[in-house]
């Protein structure tokens, strides 16, 4: 009687049911020259509000949720809405203080500059 | 048969291995499918809908322009092709290249006549939505009783 309580009372929790958000790897180009690194991420559909960009220790974190609202019924899915998830490691030389972000047609492109002392410098050799 | 200990662990490892090898062979199971098998490089992916009067079509353009797509719809077939041109910044050096790039072409054909006149198009956040309403004859009709 007591374990047939206990599972009335758990369906009672379950009333509202979400569709289960997948994490995926969204796919990155990153580049670099003597200024900085640059990244670009292809997070489609995902806006600006929902993307996060956290350094911390080296690490470089990007998520991005993809809430797109659906009306009618579907015929097919070949993507639902998802968490982009991926992390990098980066060296401790970017100027976390001046990283940039831009979002523009779902691709996230991420402007990491490599701090004075990282940069390469040319050295001036003085004649005596 | 056995002589060794040895003999019977390198056999119990190389079924371990066997085991490692399937599990990982299946280890997005369960998920959409399209998570497990790539579609063609740079073909996006794309959901279809279905309300009343209308289709709507849904497909993944990351960095694309208005101007990288053409749509084009004739009764019940459609086909979204485009170009992803290439942004890689000048003079920086390239660590890494997923993101796809290239032509693409896709091609549909609906459950039923779109009326190709009224079909609207949108490009917001890398997305592409096509508002297709249905043609005439396909649209659900009430139908009174006498």
């Amino acid at each position: 009687m007591e374990k047939a309580k206990e599972i009335a009372k758990q369906e009672e929790k379950n009333v509202e049911k979400t569709r289960e958000m997948y994490e995926v790897t969204p796919a990155v180009d990153i580049y670099e020259n003597e200024d900085e690194i640059f990244l670009h991420a292809d997070m489609p559909g995902v806006v600006k509000e929902d993307i996060s960009v956290d350094i911390d220790n080296g690490t470089l974190s990007i998520s991005g949720v993809r809430k797109l609202e659906t009306e009618g019924s579907a015929a097919y899915e070949e993507f639902l809405d998802v968490e982009y998830v991926r992390s990098f490691s980066v060296p401790q030389t970017i100027d976390v203080e001046k990283v940039e972000a831009e979002l523009k047609n779902g691709v996230l492109k991420l402007h990491l500059p490599k701090s004075e002392a990282a940069k390469p410098r040319q050295i001036q050799i003085n004649t005596a | 048969m056995f002589t060794r200990i040895s003999d019977i662990d390198r056999l119990f490892g190389t079924m371990n291995l066997l085991q490692r090898k399937l599990d990982n062979l299946y280890g997005d199971y369960g998920r959409p499918s399209t998570y497990r098998w790539e579609l063609d490089s740079a073909a996006p992916r794309t959901n279809l809908y279905e309300r009343g009067d209308t289709f709507e079509i849904r497909a993944e353009v990351p960095g694309l322009e208005k101007d990288d797509l053409n749509v084009k719809i004739q009764g019940n077939y459609l086909e979204i092709s485009g170009e992803r041109e290439s942004d890689t910044p000048q003079g920086y050096k390239i660590h890494k290249t997923e993101r796809g790039l290239g032509s693409f072409s896709r091609r549909f054909t609906l459950p039923a006549d779109v009326d190709a006149t009224r079909v609207e198009a949108t490009l917001k956040n890398g997305v592409l939505y096509l508002k297709l309403p249905k043609h005439e004859a396909a649209q659900p009709k009430k139908i009174s009783i006498g």
